[in-house]
């Protein structure tokens, strides 16, 4: 690894070799991985690969038994919890697409939004004209505004996903995380969210997991293969999926 | 800020449930004083008891809703935050009977002149003094709740678990206080009251203000319950219950969310047991016993939890329907209570007042869904083709 | 009691005494008419070494306070208190010797230190008895208040003495009665070591006593004795507590198993478990109430008879629960947590319709009544009986669950609920089984637990949050954690006692499972992986 002392200069995330093993199992083993402020980037992978796992050490929900987490070259992630992280400014989108079901469409945003996020401030929180305009203009990115006043509970699955994607907008986080955005989307929504994800990574670095690739190659942009917990191959999808090593893995099976 | 605050507590139906009790407030003592005892409307003071009772006991249902309803932790040891505010409220009569014990110790309460006590343990200083005692009966329970939801709200202790430790901390509390050595009167508790600021416990105009503040004290913690749970505070509480990693992982810190909760909550079940001793006359260690905080439950269930409303309605509606029964069948009440436990979770999950509402909310519902029709636009087409 | 151990004493002294009579004891007796506490003394020495134990009655009646003499012609009777007066019984005999008035007889005054002189003497004289029993426990008398005047005694009788276990007992005997004569020093360095070799608290006493007055050569070994004893008397105190705390151990095992079953493998919250070991109790209850009106001679086959019939009682409870409310709620455990306490509730309320609020009376059969020792520590028998039905069952309900093709598809259903039931396994009928399995362990239990404790309609309550702790400080779902938290939860518990009293170790327990818990909220011996995340 040469080139750390550059990488690490501009890097927005860092990961060098990162382990953890759940019973002995590695789920995680070795990884290195970096994204850079702006980025999109796609990481592809077969069940089991490590990507959520990867994830959730990035996010603080798992803490790695070795290896060095940094976001924008400084800030050591594997000292801190989600609250902290998620202030940090990396929002983070579940495989299963999780809001608020009993909540409006509305109010989820409003949760979301980066405000105080302490008792008191929450406590005589008001929304301000800012605020509102802000959740507007999110409604019409994620395509909500219609249904703004319905509980959560009541959109389709695709909806979900969007008001999750919506949620982590209004969280205004400098890298954004989100797992599996289109499983379960009918071809006309994951070609909507595709266009969605290139349109937020305008202003912020995105680092997709995928199995779709179709998706992938909509979005095209650098590929990241994970398996078994490592780093397999990296690079344009054409690149990646030509490796022997990816078809053998991943897409020859 | 506050204003505000408040202002947004006061939504239709809370100004109407505060209404009712500011009315009850008035309306009962004023029939139960002012109308001679052979009149229609005449409200016998033990009915006025009662009643007071019911108050309390829906009080301690509002709390628990606080954090059940709201924030899905279920306590089963809120009884032992009620039971504490009641202790407080207890050592305060306990020291205005002053001389006028069986042994006359001006100083000491009767039973620790039976059970050889030199000199007042340390923890019953200041109770002779009333602003005192009333600090204590927020802060004996909030310190409580306060030190538990640390520990445990830190560790993430959840769900299941949470509701089995809640209820080994009152079932140690339970044990604790039936010692004698712990200075609180052991198994027979603390009663014989006499007064409370000068005014006989007895009496019926003392019985009348008591019932009017339990009225008055329940619509101030309603209003204080709705401005918290419809704040954006009460969003994420709910947040917590239904999704609770979501919320952790945008940013807010779950447990201090819960540990407030908890804590207001503790505050206000001690506010409920300290107007309930001074109506009943007593309070023992059986308050402590781990099957009340679970009857608790069952109140806030029968009427709704996750509603305001509701837990306040079921608490009186079954301690009504305890009351009947144990007078008319006593043999049947447990057969009821049980039953009505097993027919609430399996027909009505939400409760009563939940049921109602959920009505109201799906006719809503379809209202909205019928004008997005019109103006809708091409992915949300596409995804609900796709339903 | 006391009286059992005087007709006894009558018994055998009818049979065997005059045979070893050096000479008359009579005239001796009576001299205690006229005697000072000093004489009494010399002249009990002397009744004593007639060796006759006819005159042990007549001991006992003087250590009671019940000898008298007859003012007219100072003759000493025995005198039982009959209408006005007394019965007098002739001080040898035994036989009748008449009445007297009130104030015809004045008592024979006694005090501690002729008590003393007396129980020595009894034991010295009842070494000689030709029944077994009663050397042995002449012996155990001696052991117990040596004295120096016995000495010769024992050594007649150690002499004359065949039985094994009676010998041993007399040298231990001998070697006490050596300490507190004026034997030689290297005499009595063996007895020290004879009594250090007994051990036990009364050995431990008797050192203690004649530390003071010994021979200052004798010191350093005395010392060396009473230290080894006070190191061993230790380690049985411990393993008296260990065995405490693995009695009540078992119980509580007893009374979690069935839940580390319906809580711990299903997930549901059943508040109802309590009700299940009442259940199981009541069923005992009523199968000896049976047997009591019906086959009295099968007394002692109760329980073997009530443990199936508890268990079908209380599974077939069980079964008719889940079938009826559990099954509409899985998946929403706190509210399985509602509806089983109103199930309890109802259960309770029900007992308490048919049997009464009031205690009822559950038998022990003979085999599990009394108690032995091992060494320094007592066994009761239902106690022991207890640990060993605990661990039979935990090893059957382990057996189960690992080795049988029912485990496998329980704990198929409870991993993966939908894909057992794709492939093939009948889900529903796996839930019942396997709720009703849990239940009716609960029904053995209680069917165990009446053995030893109060069976009331409140009896499930009192286990219910013992129950839930032991499962969760465990772990949820591990039963080797159920047997392994039961089990030391009970020896902890045993050990704060005696520092901090029951209930305040109670307390402490408690509070020591919460904080636990705040560190490992999955318990000692978690599951690990996803799906218990989520
Ligand atoms: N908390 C955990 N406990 C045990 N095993 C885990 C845990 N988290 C992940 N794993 C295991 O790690 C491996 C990687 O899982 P995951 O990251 O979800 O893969 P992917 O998202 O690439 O499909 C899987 O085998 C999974 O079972
Ligand atoms: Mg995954």
């Amino acid at each position: 690894m040469n080139t750390i002392a550059e990488t690490r200069t501009k890097s927005l995330l860092y990961l060098e070799n990162v382990s953890v093993a759940f019973d002995g199992f590695k789920a995680i083993n070795s990884l290195s991985f970096v994204v850079e402020p702006g980025e999109l980037r796609a990481i592809i992978g077969p069940n089991g690969a490590g990507k959520t796992t990867m994830m959730d050490i990035i996010t603080g929900k798992t803490r790695p038994d070795s290896g060095t987490v940094l976001f924008e070259d400084s800030i050591d992630l594997t000292k801190k919890d989600e609250a902290d992280i998620a202030q940090l400014g990396i929002g983070r989108k579940f495989q299963k697409p999780t809001v608020f079901e009993s909540h409006t469409v509305w109010d989820n945003l409003e949760l979301a939004l980066n405000r105080d996020r302490g008792v008191f401030g929450t406590l005589f929180y008001r929304l301000t004209a800012e605020d509102k305009t802000r959740i507007e203009e999110i409604l019409e990115t994620v395509r909500l505004t219609h249904r703004k006043d319905e509980y959560a509970a009541n959109l389709s699955h695709g909806q979900k996903q969007w008001l999750e994607i919506g949620m982590l907008l209004a969280q205004e986080p400098k890298l954004l995380l989100v797992d599996e955005p289109v499983a379960g989307m009918t071809d006309a929504e994951t070609v909507e969210t595709a266009i969605l994800l290139k349109e937020i990574a305008k202003t912020r670095s995105v680092v997709v997991v995928e199995h779709d690739m179709g998706f992938i190659r909509d979005l095209g942009v650098k590929v990241t293969c994970l398996a078994e917990g490592s780093v397999l191959a990296e690079g344009s999808i054409d690149f990646v999926s030509s490796d022997p090593k990816v078809i053998e893995n991943y897409l020859g099976r | 800020m506050i204003t505000s605050f408040i202002h947004r507590a006061l939504e239709g139906k809370i100004v109407v449930a505060v209404a009712t009790l500011l009315g009850i407030a008035v309306l009962v003592p004023a029939l139960n004083l002012l109308t001679p005892p052979d009149s229609a409307f005449h409200i016998p003071t033990y009915v006025m008891a009662l009643f007071g009772k019911y108050l309390c006991y829906a009080l301690l249902a509002l709390a628990l809703d606080l954090v059940w309803g709201y924030c899905g932790i279920l306590s089963l040891g809120h009884g032992a935050f009620f039971a504490l505010g009641g202790y407080a409220m207890g050592m305060y009569l306990m020291r205005q009977i002053g001389p006028r014990g069986v042994y006359g110790n001006p100083i000491l309460p009767d039973f620790m002149v039976f059970l050889n006590y030199k000199e007042l343990p340390w923890f019953w200083h200041g109770f002779d003094w009333f602003v005192f005692a009333m600090v204590m009966v927020l802060l004996v329970p909030g310190l409580l709740a306060f030190i538990f939801g640390w520990f445990a709200f830190r560790s993430r202790v959840n769900g299941v678990y949470l509701s089995i430790i809640t209820q080994a901390m009152t079932y140690a509390l339970l044990l604790a206080f039936f010692r004698n050595d712990m200075g609180f009167g052991g198994n027979n508790g603390l009663t014989d009251f006499k007064d409370i600021l000068g005014f006989s416990v007895q009496a019926d105009g003392t019985r009348a203000v008591l019932f009017a503040i339990s009225a008055i004290m329940l619509s101030l913690c309603l209003i204080v319950a709705s401005a918290i749970t419809r704040s954006k505070f009460g969003k994420v509480l709910v947040g917590v219950r239904d999704a609770e990693s979501r919320v952790r992982f945008l940013g807010f810190r779950v447990e201090n969310i819960k540990l407030f909760t908890f804590v207001v909550s503790a505050m206000f079940a001690g506010i409920a047991g300290a107007l309930f001793v001074p109506q009943v006359g007593i309070i023992n260690p059986g308050e402590f016993a781990p099957a009340n905080s679970i009857e608790v439950v069952v109140w806030t269930a029968v009427g709704g939890r996750g509603t305001l409303i509701g837990p306040i309605i079921g608490a009186i509606l079954v301690n009504a329907g305890k009351s009947f029964f144990t007078g008319a069948f006593p043999e049947f009440w447990l057969f009821a209570l049980g039953g009505l436990f097993i027919a609430v979770t399996l027909f009505l999950p939400k409760g009563i007042v939940g049921t109602i509402q959920h009505g109201f909310r799906t006719r809503r519902a379809y209202k909205a869904a019928a004008e997005a029709e019109k103006g809708r636009d091409a992915p949300v087409a596409i995804a609900q083709a796709a339903e | 009691m006391l009286i059992r151990l005087f007709s006894l004493i009558f018994l055998i002294l009818s049979f065997a005494a005059p045979s070893f009579a050096q000479s008359d004891p009579k005239p001796l007796i009576n001299h205690l008419a006229k005697a000072d506490f000093a004489e009494a003394e010399a002249l009990l020495g002397q009744i004593a070494a007639t060796g006759d134990t006819r005159v042990v009655p007549a001991l006992q009646a003087f250590s009671d306070g019940d000898l008298y003499f007859r003012k007219s012609d100072n003759l000493v009777f025995i005198g039982k208190a009959a209408g006005a007066g007394f019965d007098l019984i002739d001080p040898v005999t035994g036989a009748s010797a008449g009445q007297a008035a009130k104030n015809a007889v004045t008592k024979i005054k006694i005090n501690n230190n002729l008590r003393r002189v007396i129980r020595s003497a009894m034991g010295g004289l009842t070494l000689m008895s030709p029944d077994r029993g009663v050397r042995l426990s002449a012996a155990d008398a001696v052991l117990r208040s040596p004295s120096a005047e016995n000495l010769d005694l024992v050594e007649a009788a150690l002499a004359k003495e065949t039985d094994r276990e009676v010998k041993a007992r007399m040298e231990e005997a001998r070697a006490v009665s050596v300490l507190s004569s004026d034997r030689s020093v290297d005499e009595k360095r063996g007895a020290i070591q004879t009594i250090k070799a007994l051990g036990g608290r009364n050995a431990l006493g008797i050192l203690g006593s004649v530390s003071g007055s010994i021979d200052a050569s004798l010191k350093p070994d005395l010392d060396a004795a009473i230290s080894a004893i006070q190191s061993e008397q230790q380690l049985w105190d411990m393993g008296q507590n260990v065995w405490y705390g693995l009695s009540l151990g078992s119980v509580l095992l007893l009374a979690a198993i069935g839940l580390a079953i319906t809580f711990g493998v299903m997930g549901i919250i059943n508040m109802a478990h309590g009700e299940m070991v009442m259940l199981g109790a009541y069923s005992t209850f009523v199968v000896q109430q049976l047997i009591r009106d019906h086959a009295p001679g099968l007394f002692d086959w109760s329980l073997a008879i009530a443990l199936p019939v508890a268990f079908l009682v209380t599974g077939a409870v069980g079964f008719v629960i889940e079938r009826g409310i559990i099954r509409f709620l899985y998946g929403r455990p706190l509210e399985t947590l509602l509806a089983t306490w109103g199930v309890s509730l109802i259960l309770q309320q029900t007992i308490r319709s048919i049997f009464g609020p009031t205690n009822q009376e559950v038998g022990n059969p003979s085999w599990m009544s009394g108690s032995f020792p091992i060494g320094g520590m007592t066994i009761t028998w239902n106690r022991m009986w207890i640990i060993v039905f605990s661990l039979t069952i935990f090893f059957a309900l382990l057996f189960v669950m690992k080795r049988t093709a029912y485990g496998l598809n329980m704990r198929a259903v409870t991993q993966n609920r939908r894909m057992a039931s794709s492939m093939g396994i009948k889900t529903p009928w796996v839930d019942a089984l396997t709720f009703a399995l849990g239940s009716g362990i609960a029904g053995i239990a209680g069917a165990a637990l009446s053995q030893i404790d109060n069976v009331s309609p409140n009896l499930g309550q009192s286990y219910i949050i013992d129950s839930f702790m032991v499962v969760v400080f465990g772990g949820v779902g591990n039963l080797w954690g159920t047997l392994i938290a039961a089990l030391s939860l009970g020896v902890l518990n045993k050990f704060l006692e005696p520092v901090t009293g029951a209930v305040l170790g109670k307390i402490l327990v408690l509070v020591l499972i919460i904080l636990f818990i705040q560190k490992r909220p999955r318990g000692l011996f978690a599951l690990k992986g996803r799906a218990v995340e989520a």
